[in-house]
C-alpha cells in the first residue's frame, strides 16, 4: 500500500478534506492530523518537504493557506524507501492541477462547498492506496458524466 | 465547478462559513457540536403533517455531507450513518456516491452496517450504468471486509473484462484488494492470471493500474514476475518514446508515475539475480538520461533509477551514473534535491563505500544543516557507513540526535542503531560501557533489556585478556557511575541505568577513586529514599547489601533503610531485608561470603548430595552418632517418635543425669540405652498428654508444594513452669510460645526457614514470616486456649499487619539460627517446626532446604545472568553447613536430679522487651567481636554471671526463645576446662561441665539482670590437638543471643 492517507490542512490546523486508505480510528485520525500539521507548520520553505513522523513518511506540499499532505508508511525497520518521495511531492501538484482544471482556480472555500466533489475526484486517482490515474483528462471524465446525470436527475428527485 | 457552492442550504452555508471562520480549534468544537445538535434534531420522528425535514433527497444529501464535517472534524457522527447507508440505495448516482462516500469514510470495519451494503454493492456492480459499477467497485474496496469477500469476488472478476477501460482500471484494483483481505479465496494463481492479462490491456490507463498490483505480487514473489521482464523494459521504452498519449504527460515528461512503478517493478524483479538484471541496464540507463530534464518529475525518475541500480545486481557504469546524479542531487540547492541525495548515498554506501569518500564534505553540511528531516537522513547514511574507524564521531552523532528528538519512532530507531553500532564496531570495552550508559541516559527504557544484561556480564566477566584489564575496565565504569550517583538524582535516570548502576556499585563499589565505600553506601541509601519502581528498589536494596558485607560496617542509614523495607509492601524485598536483617545481626561474619565480592561470574555449583557434610557425618558417626535411617513413614509423629525414644540415641529428650565425671562417652551412650524405655510420655501421642501447658499439635500440610509442614506437641524438658513437671519431666509439652506457631506456613515461610539451614526457634520471627508477612491467618490450630491466643495477638502487634489498629513497631530482625541439618535425627523431609522449643525440633531435610532456596528466597523474575550470586543466592547454604549441629542428643541427662527450680526473676522477662534494637547495635562493627580476655558487653553493659545450677539453668532454657547456634573449630578450647574458663572470661557463670559427654553450660545476665543468656557448648575432638566445639546460646532476645554466639566464637578460635 502506498499511500495511507491524503489530508488537506489550513494554515490554522483546519481540517478541509481527510481521506484515509487505512482504518484509523477517530480519536488517532484527530492527534494525527493536528501533530502532522503542527509538524509541517514549524518548517520553513527552505526546508525539505519530507518529514517523518511516528512511522509515517509524510510529503507535504503547502498551496497559499492550504497544506496537502500525503501519508505513507515507512516499512519497520525504518531502512527501506518504499515510496519515491518525490513522486508523491509530484502527485500532490497533479491533484492540484487536475483540480484546477476541473473547477478553475480552486481555492480554500471551494473545497469546503464541495467537499464530496474533491472526495468522488481523489477516488479517481487514489485507489486502495495505490495511485491509478495520473491523467487528467482520464480522472475528470467520470465526473463530468456523473454531474450531468445528477443535474438530469435532480429535476426528477428534487 | 458545478455543483458546488450552488444550492446550498442557508444552514449549511452559515456552517461552512461559521467553520471557514473560526480562528481556533476551540470555537471549531462549539460550532459542530452545536451542529450535531441539529443534525440529531433532524432525525427525530415530526408530527403528522409536517414534512420530515430529509423528506427531499437534497437535503438528504446535504444533511450527509454535514456528517462528514462532524467526523472529518474529529466528532462523532454515528448518530446519522444509518442515513448514509439508506443514500447508498438512491437512485440518484451522485447521491448514492455520496452515501458510499460517507460509509467509506465513517464506517470503521467492524461496523455491521458494512453488512447492510453488501447488497446494494452486489446491485450496483451489475448495473448497466458505468457510472454505477465505478461507484460500487469504489464502495467496495474501502467497504468489504475478508469475510464479505465470497460474496463479491465473482462479480468484480467479470468487471475485469468489462468494456469500459473505467471500470476494468477499477476492477483489477478492486481484485487486488480482495486478495490483500481474502487471499484464500481470491488466491494469489487466480489473480495472477488476471494480472498479465490486464497488463496487456489495449487502454495504458488500465496497464498504468495493472502496475500497481503487480509491484505488490512481486514483493511477495518476485520469480513468478521474471518472465515479464522484458515486456515492462518495453512498456518502459515506449512511455519514455512518448507513445502514450499526450493527456499522459505531466509536465512534459510521459507519464512519470508510471515509469516509476514500472522502474520499482524491476528492482524487485533484478535484485541479486545477475541474469534478470542484466536485461534491465540498458532501460535504466536510457530512462535516467531521459528523465534528466530539470524538473521534480524528471527527478523522481531518476532517483527511483538509482534505488533501482542499487538493489540489482551491480553494473560499474550504471553505478558511476547513480553516483554522478547523487553528487548533483547533493550539491543541489534545493533541499528536496538534498534529500534525494543523502538518501541515494544511503543506498550506495552500504555495497559500495567508495562512493562516499567525495562527499563527505556534504554530508557534514547536512548534518549540521537545521532542516531536521535532512538530518535524519544524513545520520541514516551515517549509520550505513560505520566501520571501526569512524563508529565514535558516528555514535556521539547518533546519541546527540538522540537527545534532541521527543519523536518515539525515531527514538526507537536511533537506539537500536546506537546498540548494533556500539556492539558491532565497538573500539573499546571502556568505550562501550561509557556508550551504552549515555545510551541508558538518554533512551532509558527504550533500550532493550539485553544489552543492559550484556553489560554488566561484560563488567562481571571481563573481557578476559588480563586480570588488569578487566579491574581497569570496572573502574572505569565505577567512576563513571560514582560520577552519575553525585550528579544526578534517581528521578532523573531511567530505570535501566539505576538498575544497571546499582548492580555494577553493589559488586565494584570499592573500585572508585572518587569516593569511598562508604560515601557510596551512604549515597546508596540516600537514592533509596527517592520514588523508584520495585525492580529498581530490589536492584539498590541489593547493592546496599552488598555493601555493608564488604564494607564490614552497617550505617544507620543502610540500617534504617533495610529496616524500612521489612515492612515494605512488597514480599520478595521484604523477605530480602528481613534475611540480610537476621545474618546482619545474628551471623555477620558469614556477610562475606553470602555476599562475596567480585563473584557474580562464578558458577554457583548446588550440591545436591550435599557431600560436604560427609566429613561433618563421618565425624558424627564416628563419635557414635547412629546412622540416618529413612523412616517408615515420614507422617506418623507417634511412630517416629516412639521409634526415637526405642533407639534412644535419636531424639534425647530425657533430662540430663546426673553429674557423672570420667564416664566416656560409651558409657554414657550405654547408659542413654538402658534409659531409654523410660521416658514413656514421650512417645506418647502428642495429644494425649495432657497439663497445664498449652498441647500443640498441628500438622499442617502445604498441599500447593506437598511439603507437609508439622507443628509437633513437643516435650519441653527445661519446662518453664516447673511445678507441673514432675521429676521425670516428658508430658509438659510445648511450651507456650509455640502457640505463635500454628499458623499456616506457606511455602515461602518454609523456605525461609530452611535458608537459613536450620529450626528456627524464635516463634515470633517465624511468626512474622508466616503470619504477618504473608498475611494469613493463623489457621488450623487444633486446641487454642486464650492464653495462646493471647500470645498471638501479641506476636501479631508486635510484627504489624495481624490485628488492626496496632502499630507496626520497628521491625526487628527474627534471629536466623544457624542449624544445620542433624546427622543423627532421622529427619524426615518435613520443614522445621518453628516452634520455641527446646532444640528438639526436627530440621528440614537438606535436599529440600536447596530447593527452597533456590525457588522462595530467590526473585525468580530478578533478570540476571550475572546476578546467580544475588543476595541471598545459593551460597547461603555454606553457611549452614559451616555452623555446627545443635546439640540435641545431648541436651539433657540429668534427668534424675531436676529439682524444684527457684524462682529466678529473669526468667519472666519479656522476651518482646527486644523492638528497636537493631538501631542501637546497627553501628556496632561487625568485626568488632574479636576482642580477647575482656567480658563481653551489650549495649554498653558488661556481661554478669548469673549464679544458677543445673535445674534453674533447664528451667530458663525453655523460656529463652531466641537461639543462637555457632561452631568453632578450635585449637586453643580443646577441652572442656578450657571451654569453661573461656565462658568465665567472657563474664559468663560456669553451672555445670558434664565432662561425660564434654558438655558445659553457662549462664549470665546482662543490661543488669534485665536479659539472661544461656550457653550450652559440647566438645567434639577432632584430632591433632583440635576440637570442635558447638555452642549454642539462648536468650530472651534474639540480638543479644546472636551476638554473645559471635563473641564466644571468636573467642575460642
Amino acid at each position: 500500500m502506498a499511500i495511507s492517507f491524503l489530508l488537506m490542512v489550513n494554515k490554522q490546523g483546519q481540517t478541509r478534506l481527510s481521506s484515509y486508505y487505512e482504518w484509523i480510528s477517530l480519536i488517532e485520525r484527530n492527534a494525527l492530523e493536528s501533530e502532522i500539521i503542527r509538524k509541517c507548520l514549524s518548517r520553513s520553505e527552505f526546508q525539505c518537504s519530507f518529514v517523518e513522523y511516528r512511522g509515517y513518511k509524510v510529503v507535504y506540499r503547502r498551496y497559499a493557506s492550504l497544506f496537502f499532505i500525503v501519508g505513507t508508511k515507512l516499512s519497520k525497520d525504518g531502512n527501506d524507501n518504499p515510496e519515491n518521495e518525490l513522486g508523491l511531492l509530484e502527485f500532490i501538484h497533479n491533484l492540484v492541477e487536475t483540480m484546477d482544471k476541473w473547477a478553475g482556480s480552486i481555492c480554500e472555500l471551494d473545497i469546503m462547498y464541495s467537499l464530496e466533489l474533491i472526495h468522488f475526484l481523489l477516488d479517481e486517482m487514489v485507489q486502495n492506496g495505490h495511485i491509478v490515474e495520473s491523467n487528467k483528462m482520464n480522472v475528470l471524465r467520470p465526473l463530468d458524466l456523473m454531474e450531468r446525470e445528477s443535474q438530469k436527475a435532480e429535476s426528477i428527485y428534487r | 465547478m458545478a455543483t458546488g457552492g450552488i444550492n446550498l442550504s442557508k444552514e449549511f452555508f452559515e456552517l461552512l462559513k461559521a467553520i471557514g471562520e473560526s480562528k481556533s480549534k476551540q470555537e471549531e468544537d462549539r460550532i459542530i457540536a452545536k451542529e450535531v445538535q441539529c443534525l440529531k434534531q433532524k432525525l427525530e420522528p415530526t408530527p403528522p403533517g409536517v414534512n420530515p425535514p430529509l423528506q427531499s433527497k437534497k437535503r438528504a444529501k446535504e444533511f450527509l455531507v454535514r456528517l462528514l464535517y462532524v467526523e472529518m472534524l474529529g466528532h462523532d457522527a454515528s448518530f446519522g450513518y444509518i442515513k448514509a447507508v439508506e443514500m447508498a440505495a438512491s437512485a440518484s448516482l451522485y447521491h448514492k456516491r455520496t452515501g458510499y462516500l460517507v460509509c467509506s469514510a465513517c464506517l470503521s470495519p467492524e461496523h455491521e452496517f458494512r453488512f447492510m451494503l453488501v447488497n446494494q454493492m452486489q446491485r450496483d456492480l451489475q448495473s448497466a450504468n458505468v457510472l454505477e459499477i465505478c461507484g460500487g467497485l469504489l464502495a467496495s474496496t474501502a467497504l468489504i471486509t475478508s469475510d464479505m469477500v465470497p460474496a463479491m469476488s465473482g462479480e468484480v472478476t467479470k468487471l475485469i473484462t468489462h468494456d469500459s477501460e473505467t471500470v476494468r482500471k477499477k476492477a483489477i484494483i478492486t481484485l487486488h484488494r480482495f486478495y490483500e483481505l481474502a487471499p484464500d479465496v481470491v488466491t494469489f494463481d487466480e489473480l495472477y492470471e488476471k494480472v498479465r492479462k490486464v497488463l496487456c490491456d489495449r487502454d495504458p490507463a488500465v496497464m498504468g493500474s495493472v502496475l500497481n498490483v503487480i509491484e505488490e505480487m512481486a514483493k511477495e514473489d518476485p520469480t513468478k514476475f521474471k518472465d515479464l521482464i522484458p515486456s515492462l523494459v518495453s512498456i518502459l521504452k515506449q512511455i519514455g518514446e512518448h507513445r502514450l498519449p499526450n493527456d499522459f504527460d505531466y509536465h512534459r515528461v510521459p507519464a512519470p508515475w508510471m515509469q516509476i512503478r514500472l522502474i520499482r517493478i524491476l528492482s524487485l524483479l533484478g535484485q541479486g539475480d545477475a541474469a534478470s538484471s542484466s536485461g534491465m541496464y540498458e532501460i535504466l540507463f536510457d530512462t535516467m538520461k531521459k528523465a534528466d530534464v530539470g524538473i521534480n518529475a524528471g527527478y523522481a525518475i531518476v532517483y527511483e533509477c538509482i534505488k533501482c541500480i542499487t538493489k540489482i545486481y551491480p553494473n560499474a557504469k550504471l553505478l558511476d551514473a547513480a553516483a554522478d546524479a547523487i553528487s548533483r542531487f547533493i550539491e543541489s540547492r534545493s533541499h528536496n534535491l538534498k534529500y534525494l541525495g543523502v538518501t541515494g548515498l544511503a543506498m550506495i554506501v552500504e555495497t559500495h563505500p567508495q562512493y562516499a569518500a567525495q562527499h563527505q564534505m556534504s554530508v557534514m553540511d547536512c548534518l549540521e544543516d537545521p532542516d531536521e528531516t535532512l538530518q535524519r537522513k544524513t545520520l541514516d547514511l551515517l549509520y550505513r557507513m560505520t566501520n571501526p574507524v569512524n563508529v565514535e564521531f558516528i555514535t556521539d552523532k547518533l546519541l546527540d540526535f538522540l537527545r534532541g528528538t521527543t519523536d518515539l519512532f525515531l527514538k526507537q530507531q536511533l537506539t537500536t542503531r546506537v546498540c548494533s553500532v556500539a556492539e558491532r564496531y565497538a573500539p573499546s570495552n571502556a568505550w562501550y560501557i561509557k556508550t551504552i550508559t549515555q545510551l541508558f541516559e538518554v533512551s532509558g527504557d527504550m533500550v532493550k533489556p539485553e544489552v543492559a544484561q550484556n553489560l554488566m556480564s561484560l563488567i562481571a566477566e571481563g573481557t578476559g585478556e588480563s586480570d588488569e584489564a578487566d579491574m581497569l575496565l570496572r573502574q572505569t565504569a565505577i567512576d563513571l557511575y560514582v560520577q552519575l550517583l553525585q550528579e544526578k538524582p534517581p528521578a532523573k535516570l531511567p530505570k535501566i541505568l539505576l538498575e544497571t548502576m546499582a548492580w555494577c556499585l553493589g559488586e565494584y563499589a570499592y573500585l572508585s577513586a572518587a569516593l569511598s565505600l562508604e560515601d557510596i553506601l551512604a549515597k546508596l541509601c540516600h537514592w533509596n529514599k527517592a520514588a523508584l519502581q520495585p525492580s529498581t528498589r530490589k536492584f539498590l536494596t541489593s547493592a546496599i547489601f552488598k555493601l555493608v558485607a564488604q564494607a564490614g560496617t552497617c550505617p544507620k542509614q543502610a540500617a534504617e533503610v533495610v529496616d524500612e523495607y521489612t515492612r515494605s509492601k512488597d514480599v520478595d524485598l521484604q523477605q530480602r531485608c528481613l534475611e540480610f536483617q537476621a545474618l546482619l545481626t545474628t551471623a555477620p561474619q558469614y556477610l562475606g561470603e553470602i555476599l562475596p565480592v567480585d563473584a557474580s561470574a562464578e558458577d554457583v555449583e548446588v550440591d545436591v548430595n550435599l557431600s560436604f557434610l560427609d566429613g561433618f557425618c563421618q565425624q558424627a558417626l564416628a563419635n557414635g552418632a547412629r546412622a540416618y535411617e529413612k523412616p517408615e513413614d515420614d507422617d506418623d509423629d507417634e511412630e517416629d517418635y516412639g521409634a526415637a525414644g526405642a533407639a534412644s540415641s535419636a531424639f534425647k529428650m530425657t533430662p540430663y543425669a546426673k553429674p557423672e565425671t570420667n564416664i566416656n562417652r560409651s558409657a554414657m551412650l550405654a547408659r542413654g540405652m538402658g534409659t531409654g524405655g523410660q521416658p514413656a510420655g514421650i512417645s506418647l501421642p502428642p495429644g494425649s498428654i495432657s497439663g497445664n501447658q498449652a498441647v500443640v499439635s498441628t500438622s499442617v500440610d502445604v498441599v500447593g508444594d506437598g511439603l507437609s509442614l508439622n507443628t509437633r506437641g513437643v516435650a519441653n524438658v527445661w519446662g518453664k513452669k516447673p511445678g507441673a513437671l514432675p521429676a521425670a519431666p516428658p508430658p509438659a509439652a510445648a511450651p507456650a510460645p509455640a502457640a505463635v506457631a500454628p499458623s499456616t506456613f506457606d511455602s515461602s515461610a518454609t523456605a525461609n526457614v530452611g535458608g537459613f539451614g536450620g529450626p528456627s526457634s524464635n516463634a515470633f520471627g517465624t511468626a512474622s514470616y508466616g503470619g504477618a508477612a504473608y498475611g494469613q491467618a493463623p489457621a488450623s490450630v487444633l486446641t487454642k486456649t486464650p492464653e495462646q491466643l493471647e500470645k498471638e495477638r501479641m506476636a501479631a502487634a508486635l510484627f504489624g499487619g495481624i490485628v488492626p489498629g496496632a502499630a507496626p513497631p520497628p521491625a526487628f530482625a527474627p534471629p536466623a539460627p544457624m542449624a544445620p541439618p542433624r546427622q543423627t535425627v532421622a529427619a524426615p523431609p518435613v520443614a522445621a517446626p518453628p516452634v520455641a522449643a527446646p532444640p528438639v525440633t526436627l530440621a528440614p531435610a537438606p535436599a529440600e532446604e536447596v530447593d527452597l532456596l533456590d525457588l522462595g528466597a530467590f526473585d525468580v523474575a530478578a533478570p540476571a545472568p550475572a546476578l546467580a550470586n544475588d543476595v541471598f543466592g545459593s551460597s547461603t547454604l555454606e553457611p549452614a553447613t559451616a555452623t555446627a549441629p545443635p546439640i540435641v542428643e545431648t541436651v539433657s541427662e540429668n534427668e534424675d536430679v531436676l529439682p524444684a527450680p527457684a524462682p529466678v526473676q529473669q526468667a519472666t522477662i519479656d522476651p518482646f522487651a527486644a523492638e528497636g534494637l537493631l538501631g542501637d547495635l546497627s553501628e556496632t562493627p561487625l568485626q568488632g567481636f574479636g576482642i580477647l580476655s575482656s567480658k563481653y558487653e551489650y549495649n554498653g553493659s558488661v556481661m554478669a554471671p548469673m549464679k544458677i545450677v543445673t535445674a534453674q539453668f533447664g528451667q530458663q532454657w525453655g523460656s529463652c526463645t531466641a537461639t543462637s547456634p555457632v561452631s568453632v573449630t578450635s585449637r586453643k578450647v580443646t577441652f572442656l576446662n578450657d571451654f569453661m574458663k573461656q565462658c568465665e572470661e567472657a563474664g559468663l557463670h560456669p553451672v555445670e561441665a558434664i565432662g561425660a559427654t564434654n558438655e558445659g553450660i553457662c549462664a549470665g545476665i546482662v543490661e543488669g539482670g534485665s536479659k539472661v543468656v544461656l550457653v550450652h557448648g559440647k566438645l567434639s575432638p577432632m584430632g591433632s590437638g583440635a576440637a570442635k566445639i558447638d555452642i549454642t546460646v539462648k536468650s530472651t532476645d534474639s540480638t543479644l543471643s546472636g551476638s554473645l554466639a559471635l563473641y564466644l566464637q571468636n573467642m575460642m578460635k
